[in-house]
């Protein structure tokens, strides 16, 4: 057994890699962000010290003693972002005038802005901003910070702007988990309703779906169940008319047999066995019919075509049943002006007017006319018959005392037009022909129409 | 017992006349929808032998307007049905079933199957559930049709046999001579005026004045403490 994958999981695998890689961008931009942000502060911060340095003092600046670096108090420390500053102030010759800090000694160039500096032994890595006091340079301010101290600085920073990212990513995660579920509730339906889908009763899918794109589903869905339901319901057709065609003169006979032990010698006993032997006969063209049903259904008949004259066959076919229809007190014709040539099966399409004609007179009473009528121009068969066809009539009551028997039914020697037509029906799909009822030409009561491709469609089907 | 064959194949329902009649049974043959339904409206029957696929329409037609009729006159919507057909799918069954066939029996079928099928189906239309009838010192074995009184066999003709039955099935119920002749009597026998009390001074002769009494004016019946 196949084991089946889940949409919605395969969807949110998608979804939340699809976020992971989102997610995994923004939080790397907003890394290098908070660490490119951090350093600009700094240096920001170092540029305002710079100037808040040459702001204050201007050229007040005296030298004093010791000019070495002071040590920074940490009992002075009051924010976790407040940087240890260091500053150093020179005089336009070089000479340090004031050093605050702790970092290294720094060496005096006439360059001003920002740097990154190795100071100390072992070397060290600090930012610093120097800075003259004016266009006279009388005095340079130099600011720095410890590059170390710096970076955590900026780490710190882009660590607090990324871990809210890391929090909120299960919490999304969830949160789009739900809402593919409950977007996927209409599929969920669908798939509901076409599992709960019974062909048999053919009860088609109910177009409650709002969202276009199931339109064209359900539509096919139903177009197909409809088809399939057709075919079940043919099959059963089928089924019904065989069971009827075989089971009938077998129960027949069963009871002929049976009658037959309890009649004494006499003419009830000759009916009795006269109807035997119809029965007999009847079971015996069911048979072939139903061995001719099986040959049509055959694949490889359309290797077995021959160019045939449709006419010929007609007319061999119309003069086997004289005898039949002179005996049954029918009037049978054929009308044709002439050949009517057509590749195809000249045993099945003989097997066709049989049918057409078999049922016709099987079917229809004393006196009834039955022509079976060719046109080549048109290329079409037709078999039509001039019988009054019973048609069902609505049951009413009747005055109590009616005495009634309905005359005896007419011996039945073909098949029921079912199975007969279901013949018909097969060779005609062999022959790429259309066998229809159609509505009976003046003169007539009931026909029956076999239509074959044009000509421009022979060379095709040949 | 007075049946109805509805069967459209003259083959059938000549050999079911054939066989039912020897059973001592009244057989009435009609071939289609419309003609079953004349057939039920005119007369009572015991049983309806119904084919399904008839010439002029189906069969469960008939079955569906029989079991709407309205009670208390014909057609009697209580008729024991059996539904006899080529048609062998289950759905067939239970549709037919449904729709109030009491019985249900393929083609081809055994007649003697049929037959006791019948039999069944009539048993359980007067509410009863065994196969003989006894009533006081009389004993009745309707599918041998045969009859003993105080353990003696009696023997029958059909037609004594067909009354006897007739009024022991729904004694002590009276029936009339119109009644009687309409459960002995297919449409195609001639009746004589007085063809019943033959057949019952008969019956008197072979099984004692007790048995069968007469309600003059009315008819005759079989009392429950009878013989």
């Amino acid at each position: 057994m196949i084991a089946r994958r889940s949409l919605t999981l395969h969807l949110m695998a998608w979804a939340l890699g699809a976020l992971l890689i989102v997610w995994g961008g923004f939080v790397v931009l907003g890394y290098r962000t908070g660490i490119h942000e951090a350093d600009e502060l700094t240096d920001g911060h170092l540029a305002s010290v710079a100037m808040l340095q040459l702001s204050e003092y201007g050229s007040q600046f005296a030298a004093r003693e010791p000019i070495t670096g002071t040590p920074v108090f940490s009992s002075l420390k009051s924010h976790e972002y407040q940087r240890s500053m260091s500053v150093v102030v020179w005089d336009g010759t070089g000479r340090i005038l004031m050093r605050t800090g702790e970092a290294p000694e720094v060496p005096f160039k006439q360059d001003e802005g920002f740097e990154t500096l190795q100071l100390g032994n072992p070397a060290t890595a600090w930012r610093a901003f120097s800075r003259w006091d004016g266009p006279r340079h009388e005095r340079k301010v130099a600011v720095l910070l410890d590059a170390t101290e710096r970076d955590d600085l900026a780490q710190d920073i882009a660590e607090q702007l990324v871990e809210p990212g890391f929090w909120l990513l299960p919490v999304v995660a969830l949160v789009l988990g739900l809402a593919i579920h409950r977007g996927l509730r209409p599929l969920y339906e669908l798939s509901r309703d076409v599992d709960a889908l019974d062909i048999a009763k053919m009860s088609p899918l109910r177009n409650r779906y709002e969202q276009k794109e199931f339109r064209a589903v359900v539509e096919s869905i139903n177009t197909l169940a409809g088809r399939y339901h057709a075919v079940l319901a043919r099959e059963r057709e089928l089924s019904n008319e065989l069971a009827h065609e075989l089971r009938t003169p077998l129960a027949s006979i069963t009871l002929q047999a049976r009658a037959l032990r309890l009649v004494e010698q006499g003419p009830e006993r000759e009916v009795l066995l006269q109807q035997l032997e119809r029965d007999a006969l009847r079971s015996g063209h069911v048979l072939s019919d139903l061995l001719a049903l099986a040959r049509a259904s055959r694949t490889d008949m359309a290797d077995a075509r021959q160019a045939l004259d449709l006419d010929e066959i007609a007319r061999q076919e119309v003069a086997s049943f004289g005898q039949t229809a002179h005996q049954s007190g029918h009037e049978l014709a054929l009308v044709s002006p002439g050949a009517f040539e057509l590749m195809g099966h000249p045993v099945l399409l003989g097997l066709v007017i049989r049918n057409l004609v078999e049922n016709a007179l099987s079917h229809t009473p004393v006196g009834t006319q039955v022509e079976v009528q060719l046109d080549p121009q048109q290329r079409w068969l037709q078999v039509c018959d001039t019988a009054i066809h019973p048609t069902p009539t609505p049951l009413q009551p009747m005055p109590v005392g009616a005495r009634l028997h309905e005359a005896a039914a007419d011996a039945s020697l073909g098949l029921g037009w079912g199975l007969g037509h279901r013949v018909v029906e097969k060779i005609a799909q062999i022959h790429g022909a259309r066998f229809e009822k159609i509505a009976a030409p003046p003169g007539f009561t009931s026909c029956f129409r076999l239509s074959f491709a044009p000509r421009s469609a022979l060379k095709r089907y040949a | 017992m007075r049946v109805l064959v509805v069967e459209d194949d003259e083959g059938i329902a000549a050999g079911l006349q054939v066989h039912l009649r020897q059973l001592g049974w009244a057989v009435d043959v009609t071939d289609g929808v419309a003609s079953a339904w004349h057939a039920l409206c005119a007369e009572p029957f015991d049983v309806v032998l119904l084919d399904l696929g008839l010439r002029d329409g189906d069969g469960a037609e008939v079955l569906h307007q029989l079991r709407r009729a309205p009670a208390g006159r014909l057609p009697d919507s209580a008729t024991p049905v059996l539904i006899m057909t080529a048609r062998d799918q289950v759905t067939s069954r239970i549709q037919s079933l449904d729709t109030g066939a009491d019985d249900y029996v393929t083609k081809p079928f055994d007649p003697d199957e049929l037959a006791a099928r019948i039999r069944a189906l009539r048993r359980r239309a007067v509410g009863r559930a065994q196969p003989l009838l006894v009533c006081g010192a009389l004993q009745i074995d309707p599918a041998a049709r045969s009859v003993r009184l105080a353990g003696q066999p009696v023997e029958l003709s059909a037609r004594e046999f067909g009354i006897l039955m007739a009024l022991v099935e729904v004694r002590p119920r009276v029936l009339s001579r119109s009644q009687i002749e309409a459960k002995l009597y297919n449409w195609d026998n001639a009746l004589e005026s007085n063809a019943v009390e033959v057949h019952v001074h008969r019956l008197r002769k072979k099984l004692g004045d007790g048995v069968v009494r007469t309600m003059r004016g009315v008819g005759y019946f079989v009392p429950e403490d009878a013989a």
